[in-house]
């Protein structure tokens, strides 16, 4: 059954698109490309609808992001620290992402990334943040903290989806409000700073961050969440290419019924894969509020939890695709506070771009099922042809 | 006492005709986790056109509720275009689908508030204060001792939702595309048979479920909060979605269950005004529909009987 | 007008990678019955879904009443009075009866002339009416779901006639029949024949279109082999033209050599989610050497009795014992270690992972031990040569060998991987649950060797089958499952076909 693939007749540029979308192993390269360049087309031309310049406003992204020399910088700043600053930001991108997948892998759809990131971030700023401990107990106490937490609240939502079958959207919404209104209660109520609003910033000796660190004239921050991003993204590739455990969690995520007639505990699986997630979600957490951050804004959920759905699809819920996405999308985000500032946009439009981002890779299916048949059609009238 | 009625039913019917929408589309067998999204789009549409009218109509216009609830239905009727079209069009995974409905919405609402403020009034603000419409009070029902109170001080949003919450149910179990509808969400394969249209009967179901959730979207907006801001994405849509699963996708059970939400909050509300408790622990108060949701979910969910085909991408040559 | 109510002609109609139908010519006459038989896979489903309007032919052109007809749509082909019962009946379960009938076409009513409704009643006077005249009984109020097999036919029936078809496709209709209803349902294609109704009859069984066909064509491979009138030929040549070459009904069956009981099943006890008992108090046990086959229609709770063996089901009560263990409580896990194979009934929703490679599918009952994998980390080599071990040995056909995605593989093959994996755990119990079903009649007598070579061995088999046929040939006890109880058991030579379905329908008791 099955079909011998037929390219395309002809090498014009439309035709190795539709090849390229349609094939087995060229499609998870090109259906995130086309979503990219689809998204940029739609951002480009709402920029223009608002009356401003489309390029000003990408290379303001850029610039904002370290990745080109912006006009002027401020005492102390560079491209280097911007650039250091980014990939600050990228690596709780990164690390929530590699939740997110892990998750989607095994069936499941972790949404409550921001609430297991708030809740790590909360206990550890607490426990550790202000504890006064020394750096070399502090930090990894710190990412033991993050792991614990975010893997509890992750295998508690498996438990209820397995138990109880509340779907995990669902329940992980709950706790996402659950912890956020907990956390907001105990910081308005004990860690308040009176200036900020915000809780009190954690010590530095606790933060995943080495700060003050100058070099000609910049100070920096070196972030070292980011390597422990990269270190994710192999384990996680590792784990799901390569270990019994990433078997059966693909073979739940693929079809739970089959599964378990092979004998593999789904309920185990399930749990486990949820906990996985909500690992990362807990190191993302510390990297993000105990690391790029040192506090907590009350009542708010970082939206970066929600960006990382949409790093996860468009890397075609991949790990290394995902360091790839978390790049793009990341720059976007981080670059948009910039562009604002210079295009007179309001920052805002990072997110709708992320969202339109996560509008196209969705389509991903479709743009295939478009190629194929886009395919067949030329074929048809190829073969039509040949034959008169 | 009084308090408790009107405050229990103004939380209540916002989540119940969401509820209803959630009913519609999953039913027609397309997951809704989009009713946040929607009733927020729909809130925005909503509160924008009134700030809009307010030009030409002046602020106390008795008009303005209504073309607030038209264009509210409207633009969350629009917005879920883009989940029928994922869905039904496009066959993506109706999950995800719903989660990019969300996303866009509060990405869009927001930036676009900022825009359209800073076009206005030259500030780039993400509110848009539209104040709450006018009350009124129902003549002899609002006397009767103890429920009198669910008479009392009545927004014209509530009359309306009531109305369209009959003419919903009316529509699902009486009328030919009501049982068209169910019959997609239990087996599409068996309409399409028939002769009926599996995909437009879908995508009208979920047209009618944004415009039901931008509804009650802006209905929040403009009684219970008065303004049109990011808060709007503070879980209603989710809650509705917990109703319509205890209500076991009925609409007169989701009722009683959108009633016992709005009562329980408004009671504990009460409760601790009451009790003299500082402000910051409403925060922990306010947990508790979420808590309640999930013990809810935990002793209910197994029991319940979800539409057999909802969530299957319905595909014409399989059979 | 020519003689023909319905004419196709050259038809051809190509799927990816295989070509369906392949210019077929043929033209059917009012008031005949017309049989189509063919293997599965043959293309008699495909040209008559395109008859009935859902495909369209990519080549040649379709006449009805001598008029040339582009139907695009089911609607358009009822429009022409032309209606179908297909394979899998396309019924909603918690509507009623009067429900499924009407829905599509629904009778309105308006309250105080201007709020319309759906008038049920008026619909179910109508379908009475119906019924009445054709002899096929049902009560329009009865929900679909409560209602057995046989019944949910007669609704797809009562939907055609309640829509004035003139020309009525079955799709093999007595595939999930006892003997008995299939002898009700032919009696009532002739009924309608006799008031005048045109027939279409796709099928692959012989005595069928023996017994009520006027003619038949013959489908080989997409192609049209012959048309026969059907009082002119026999059953064995019609079987070779469809096959292609000399057919083989029955298997070489050697006398059977029992040794001691492996699985005694005591006072099983099963409820489903409903709260209902689908199977009730069921006791046998199957010995080494022996096919213990259970019959039944469809939906009786042979399943669960396997599923429950397997221990994919928990049941209320009662005990399972394998090898003089108590396995109730044990994993699945456990029991495919103590020596149990299982095939599942819907391969591609139990039996097969459709998006992961034939490789990963060919292991998935033994990934976690070696040479699959080592302290937890897989060894692919390990994967490879098993798989090509089995490809090799049960002639598996696959694009890419080992690495294909087993949702490319055809339906045929999908299910020999499935056999080749569980036969090759060379377990002691095997539980076949419609292990042919959907295969061509190669592939069949193919499967059906394993089974026997297998008995042969000494292995106690399980075989639940809804076709009669093979319970026959294959097994050597028969136990009758009606209504989720067993009725009877019994050495297959002690029992008859004609018996087997009475049990089957829970006649006899």
């Amino acid at each position: 059954m099955n079909a011998k693939k037929e390219r395309v007749p002809g090498n014009g540029l439309g035709g190795r698109i539709i090849n390229a979308l349609d094939d087995d192993r060229l499609s998870q390269f090109a259906i995130p490309v086309v979503s990219i360049i689809l998204t940029i087309l739609a951002a480009a031309a709402l920029l223009l609808v608002l009356g401003k310049n489309p390029a000003t406003a990408m290379t303001g992204f850029l610039r904002g992001s370290g990745f080109m020399m912006k006009p002027i910088y401020g005492g102390g700043q560079s491209m280097l620290t911007d650039f250091l600053s980014f990939l600050g930001i990228l690596a709780p991108m990164l690390l929530a992402a590699l939740g997110i997948i892990i998750g989607m892998k095994s069936g499941m759809f972790n949404i409550g990334m921001a609430g297991q990131m708030l809740a790590a971030g909360f206990i550890a700023t607490v426990f550790v943040g202000y504890s006064g401990l020394n750096a070399y107990l502090a930090k990894p106490l710190v990412i033991l903290l993050g792991i614990l937490t975010g893997g509890l609240i992750g295998a508690i939502i498996g438990f209820l989806k397995y138990r109880f079958n509340i779907h995990e959207v669902v329940s992980s919404i709950m706790f996402n409000y659950i912890i956020s209104y907990i956390v907001a209660f105990f910081i308005n109520t004990y860690y308040k700073d009176i200036i900020t609003r915000s809780s009190r910033v954690c010590s530095a000796a606790s933060r995943l961050s080495i700060t003050g660190v100058t070099w000609g004239t910049s100070k920096l921050t070196l972030p070292l969440g980011i390597i422990l991003a990269l270190a994710g993204v192999f384990l996680v590739k590792f784990l799901l290419d390569r270990t019994v455990v990433g078997f059966e969690m693909k073979a739940v995520g693929l079809n739970r019924d089959c599964a378990k007639y092979a004998g593999v505990n789904v309920g185990k699986s399930i749990i486990l894969a949820m906990a996985l997630s909500g690992v990362f979600g807990g190191l993302a957490g510390v990297t993000y509020y105990v690391g790029y951050f040192n506090s907590i804004v009350p009542k708010e959920l970082a939206s970066l939890g929600y960006d990382s759905i949409a790093v996860a699809l468009l890397g075609n819920i991949s790990p290394i695709g995902a360091i790839f996405s978390s790049i793009l999308i990341t720059i976007f985000q981080k670059g948009s506070i910039y562009m604002s500032s210079t295009v007179g946009v309001p920052k805002e439009i990072a997110s709708v771009i992320t969202g339109i981002l996560l509008l196209f890779s969705a389509c991903g299916t479709y743009m295939r099922y478009l190629a194929r048949r886009q395919r067949e059609r030329l074929a048809d009238k190829a073969k039509k042809e040949g034959v008169q | 006492m009084d308090t408790i009625m009107i405050d229990g039913l103004s939380f209540a019917l916002p989540l119940f005709i969401m509820a209803i929408g959630g009913i519609y589309s999953e039913r027609s067998g397309i997951v809704m986790l989009a009713l946040e999204g929607l009733q927020g789009f729909g809130a925005f549409v909503g509160a924008m056109t009134v700030i809009l009218s307010r030009f030409y109509l002046g602020n106390s216009s008795p008009y303005l509720i209504y073309i607030a609830m038209v264009a509210g239905m409207i633009g969350g009727s629009l917005f879920s275009i883009i989940h029928a079209l994922l869905c039904v069009k496009f066959k993506a995974r109706q999950v995800i689908s719903g989660v990019v409905v969300n996303t866009l919405a509060v990405a869009l609402t927001t930036f676009l508030t900022s825009v359209i403020n800073g076009i206005i009034t030259g500030e780039a603000s993400n509110k848009f204060q539209i104040g709450v419409s006018s009350r009124f009070t129902v003549p002899v029902l609002s006397e009767i001792p103890i429920f009198g109170g669910l008479f009392k001080n009545m927004y014209p949003f509530e009359i309306v939702i009531l109305v369209i919450a009959l003419y919903c149910w009316y529509l699902l179990y009486k009328t030919k595309f009501g049982l068209r509808l169910r019959a997609c969400g239990e087996n599409p394969h068996s309409l399409d048979a028939a002769g009926g249209d599996v995909g437009k009967t879908q995508f009208i179901a979920i047209m009618i479920c944004g415009a039901l959730s931008g509804l009650g979207g802006i209905f929040i907006a403009y009684s219970v909060s008065g303004i049109f801001s990011p808060t709007i994405y503070m879980g209603y849509g989710y809650l509705s979605i917990a109703a319509l699963i205890f209500g076991n996708w009925k609409i007169p059970r989701t009722f009683a269950v959108c009633l016992f939400f709005g009562f329980a909050r408004s009671v504990v509300y009460q409760l601790l005004l009451k009790l003299g408790m500082p402000s910051n622990y409403t925060d922990l108060f306010l947990i508790l529909p979420y808590v309640l949701t999930l013990l809810l979910l935990i002793f209910f969910s197994k029991h319940n009987h979800p539409p057999r085909a909802v969530g299957e991408i319905f595909d014409k040559s399989k059979r | 007008m020519s003689e023909y109510i319905v004419e196709m002609r050259h038809i051809t109609k190509r799927f990816p990678g295989i070509v369906a139908n392949d210019d077929i010519s043929i033209g059917i006459k009012k008031g005949e019955i017309f049989a189509f038989l063919g293997e599965n896979g043959a293309g008699k489903s495909t040209l008559m879904s395109m008859l009935f309007g859902m495909y369209e032919p990519d080549e040649g052109e379709i006449l009805v009443r001598g008029e040339k007809v582009k139907l695009s749509s089911s609607n358009e082909a009822a429009a022409l009075n032309i209606g179908m019962v297909h394979q899998h009946f396309k019924l909603v379960d918690n509507y009623t009866i009067a429900e499924n009938i009407i829905l599509g076409i629904e009778p309105i009513k308006k309250i105080g002339g201007f709020i319309p409704y759906v008038d049920c009643k008026g619909a179910q006077e109508k379908i009475r009416e119906l019924s009445k005249a054709y002899g096929l009984e049902v009560d329009p109020c009865q929900i679909v779901e409560t209602v057995n097999v046989s019944i949910q036919q007669r609704v797809e029936i009562l939907k055609m006639l309640y829509r004035e078809a003139e020309i009525l496709i079955f799709d093999e209709p007595t595939a999930v029949l006892t003997p008995q209803e299939i002898q009700y349902l032919l009696d009532i294609m002739e009924e309608l024949r006799n008031k005048g109704k045109t027939i279409i009859l796709i099928t692959h069984k012989l005595e069928e279109i023996k017994r009520i066909a006027d003619r038949c064509a013959i489908l080989r491979r997409g192609k049209l082999v012959k048309v026969l009138n059907v009082n002119e030929t026999t059953t064995q040549e019609m079987a070779n033209l469809m096959v292609g070459r000399e057919v083989v009904f029955e298997q070489e069956k050697s006398p059977a050599n029992f040794g001691e009981v492996l699985l005694e099943v005591e006072d099983l006890t099963v409820r489903n989610e409903d709260k209902f008992d689908v199977v009730k108090n069921v006791n046998f046990s199957i010995r080494r050497g022996e096919i213990f086959a259970i019959a039944g229609v469809s939906g009786n709770g042979q399943i669960e009795i396997a599923d429950a063996i397997a221990g994919l089901i928990k049941p209320q009560k009662g005990a399972i014992k394998l090898k003089g263990k108590d396995i109730t409580d044990e994993s699945i896990r456990r029991r495919t270690e103590d020596g149990m194979s299982y095939i599942p009934e819907d391969r591609q929703r139990l039996g097969v992972i459709l998006d992961f490679s034939l490789e990963d599918n060919l292991a998935i009952k033994r990934y976690y031990r070696e040479p699959f994998s080592q302290k937890g980390i897989l060894k692919r080599e390990g994967f490879q040569k098993f798989a090509e071990e089995l490809i090799d040995r049960y002639d598996i056909r696959s694009g890419q060998g080992a690495k294909t995605t087993t949702r490319s593989m055809s339906g045929g093959n999908q299910q020999k991987a499935i056999v080749a994996r569980e036969i090759s755990l060379e377990s002691d119990l095997m539980i076949f649950v419609q292990p042919t079903r959907g295969l061509d009649i190669g592939a069949i007598e193919n499967i059906q060797k394993h089974i026997l070579r297998e008995r042969d061995k000494g292995k106690a088999v399980l075989l639940i089958s809804l076709e009669l046929d093979e319970v026959m040939s294959l097994a050597d006890t028969i136990g009758v499952i009606y209504n989720g109880e067993l009725q009877k058991i019994s050495p297959a030579e002690e029992l008859t076909t004609n018996q087997v379905g009475e049990y089957m329908m829970g006649v006899k008791s």
